[in-house]
């Protein structure tokens, strides 16, 4: 049984002008793509990539200049006003920086059931007793509930944040860099929770982060996306043991491992340069002023984004040859599999 | 009562290679703030030319520690202890003395590269002014040395980027020009506080590839202050585990990673997210790093640790423990901790 998809995104396009006139910046410039119900998909890519862009279009705080984004069938931005306002109950953001999102004037409980207050459906008693019960939820003992945010930790922050998101029992949570300010034994604790209260609510999470570790270990399903348009989708263990697109193995060699020198890779593939400019993007293969696999034909066509295998999609010239050698590496045995991200070069 | 009153008496002796001689040694460094330590008796030494890491999660004094090898830290911190570079005391150094260790011997990258350039003046003119501080040179001389030291830092087209602005340059290449004017008048040591946390990784991998690829080529000790682990393995040969304000575990970074000897640097190994152990629970270290006012008396870790016994309600200081391994716990021998492999 195939479930439905949640959100299915086609042909997104979100430009925005700059100064100067006929010019635009193409944060997000045709992407394509479903999420399933219950599901966890990571958008990785480097900053400017466009991520956060898309990501507040998911939750309908940007308009498309282009394509659709489709919620459960219906296209959000054709639904009037107080639709729309029931309708973002169900589509829920938490952003990076835990403190700048809380209001520093309102105790944490105030800040957890203003969404409720908003809502107006029930009595405030139960409005109280459902946030203290979800701050609870989330980890955050009674005695802190009266307290404001200048008086909790940074990851106790993000806790709050998380229970005010769940406050309207959303169906999709999209996180943008929700862990990149907390240190790593912090961020273990919180991602711990992503994790179970994805399993008690049902939820659908979009994890927008530049961290690989995190992504892969989270997620069901990674995106990869540059300069506005995604390179390679996949199952997280598919695109992280053998990434079909030069890019994601240039990112997946740059991490930077905390392993013994005898374990570590030595030969790591070091882009040149930075990301180029999203308002005037590289002709053909945005990646191919980058790319070390780079050919002529990389700069006169642009290769499409095309389902390779059922699931995997790539959008490289070479992504076939690339398979090809991924299988025999996996024939060739277990030892030689750690050489593979090294088989572009 | 201490239950192990021996453990005061053992002096601390410090760590070195024999045939890499200190070039810095910090010695029972403490920084007070209203009468609590901010640190507490911190030791460790880096050898010319060693790469040295200083992990912990924010709050457990690095950036002070750093910044107080060159005289930066604020004066509200009181320091004591002695913090020697080639014989000299820099903490009795007087203050024109010390102007003449800091950019020319010593020098420092910031995290912040935008924060950090001045926004009002060109890239050039900022490195001509540490190298004319230091150095008798005409402007044209500090003109072409600059130049030299953005190509040596691989700017392309140098010639033309030493009149750009700050604001011109991205973010990687902010941090590429920050560390040229750390490097320009060639120092024998660089402290990095955080220089790749608010780079990309692509860009990060090149930063760290240049800070190492410069060191081995220049002989240039660095002090490497971050909190990633994985930074710290690829590029450092060694380093200390800072938690509250105290040194807790000095390694070589192989044995580290592989055995951890403290329960807190296990604890930090454990907590990373690993592509080898997706969807499974992260052992997070419970609790947080206590506020100067809130300093445990006996060993700083103990109210977090899960091993935790009646010996470690006593103030623990930094042993040998093994070859060229220090540990702050009296319980390493007993416990076999987990690392990365495990």
């Amino acid at each position: 049984m195939i479930a439905a998809p949640l959100v299915s995104v086609d042909k997104l396009k979100i430009h925005f002008p700059t100064k100067r006139r006929g010019r635009t910046v193409k944060a997000v410039d045709g992407v394509t793509f479903d999420i399933e119900p219950s599901t966890t998909l990571s958008i990785i890519g480097e900053s400017g990539s466009g991520k956060s862009t898309l990501g507040r279009a998911l939750v309908c705080l940007t308009r498309p200049t282009e394509g659709t984004v489709l919620h459960d069938g219906t296209d959000p931005f054709r639904l009037g006003r107080s639709a729309l306002r029931r309708h973002r109950r169900d589509y829920q953001l938490i952003f990076q920086d835990p403190h700048a999102a809380l209001d520093p004037r309102m105790t944490i409980l105030e800040s957890v059931r203003e969404p409720l207050d908003i809502v107006g459906e029930i009595p405030k008693a139960d409005r109280n007793a459902q946030a203290h019960g979800l701050l609870e939820r989330v980890g955050i003992a009674p005695a802190l509930h009266e307290r404001y945010p200048h008086q909790l930790s940074g990851g106790q922050k993000q806790r709050v944040n998380i229970a005010r998101a769940l406050t309207t029992r959303p169906k999709v949570l999209v996180c943008d860099e929700v862990v990149a300010a907390l240190d790593v034994s912090v961020q273990a604790g919180i991602l711990n929770l992503f994790a179970d209260i994805q399993r008690d609510f049902g939820l659908t999470y979009v994890f927008i982060t530049h961290d690989l570790a995190v992504a892969a270990h989270i997620s069901d399903e990674i995106a990869v996306m540059y300069l506005g348009q995604f390179v390679e989708k996949g199952l997280a263990e598919a695109v992280q043991e053998t990434p079909l697109h030069p890019y994601t193995r240039a990112l997946l060699s740059a991490e930077p491992e905390p392993l013994p020198s005898a374990m570590r890779e030595n030969n790591r593939i070091v882009l040149k340069g930075e990301v180029p400019s999203p308002i005037t993007p590289p002709a053909a293969c945005r990646f191919h002023t980058r790319c070390p696999r780079a050919q002529a034909r990389c700069s006169k066509d642009a290769p499409d984004f095309r389902q390779l295998r059922p699931g995997r999609w790539v959008a490289c010239h070479f992504a076939e040859e690339m398979l090809e050698e991924a299988g025999e590496k996996a024939q060739a045995g277990p030892a030689e599999r750690a050489g593979q991200r090294q088989a572009c070069e | 009562m201490r239950l192990y009153p021996h453990l005061a008496l053992v002096k601390d002796v410090p760590m070195t290679n024999p045939a890499r001689p200190p070039l810095l040694e910090v010695k029972n460094v403490c920084a007070s703030l209203g009468g609590a330590d901010v640190l507490r008796n911190v030791n460790f030494s880096v050898a010319a030319g060693e790469r040295l890491g200083i992990v912990g999660e924010s709050g457990c004094g690095k950036t002070v520690m750093g910044l107080s090898i060159l005289g930066l830290a604020s004066s509200a911190f009181h320091l004591r202890g002695e913090i020697v570079f080639e014989g000299r005391n820099l903490l009795d150094l007087p203050a024109k003395a010390m102007r003449h260790v800091r950019g020319r011997e010593i020098s420092m990258i910031f995290q912040e590269p935008m924060v950090t350039l001045d926004p009002v003046f060109t890239i050039g003119e900022q490195i001509c002014e540490t190298l004319r501080t230091h150095f008798k040179l005409a402007r044209k001389e500090a003109r072409e040395q600059a130049i030299d030291a953005l190509a040596q830092v691989g700017i392309p087209a140098p010639a033309e980027r030493v009149d750009d602005y700050p604001h011109q340059l991205s973010g990687g290449m902010r941090q590429r020009a920050m560390i040229a004017i750390a490097l320009a008048c060639k120092p024998k040591l660089i402290i990095a506080d955080e220089p790749t946390t608010a780079l990309d990784v692509t860009v990060q991998a090149q930063i760290t590839n240049l800070l190492v690829e410069l060191s081995e080529k220049h002989g240039t000790a660095l002090l490497f202050i971050t909190h990633d682990l994985g930074v710290v393995a690829e590029t450092c040969d060694r380093l200390i585990t800072m938690y509250a304000g105290q040194v807790v575990e000095n390694a070589g970074i192989d044995d580290f990673l592989a055995r951890p000897l403290h329960p807190y640097s296990s604890g930090l190994l454990r907590s990373l997210p690993r592509m080898s152990k997706r969807k499974t629970a992260l052992p997070s270290i419970p609790g947080r790093v206590p506020t100067v006012a809130e300093m445990p008396a006996g060993c700083r870790f103990e109210p977090r640790c899960s091993l935790a016994q009646a010996p470690c309600k006593a103030e623990q200081s930094l042993l040998p423990a093994g070859e060229a391994r220090k540990v702050a716990c009296c319980r390493y021998d007993e416990l076999m901790l987990p690392g990365v492999l495990n």
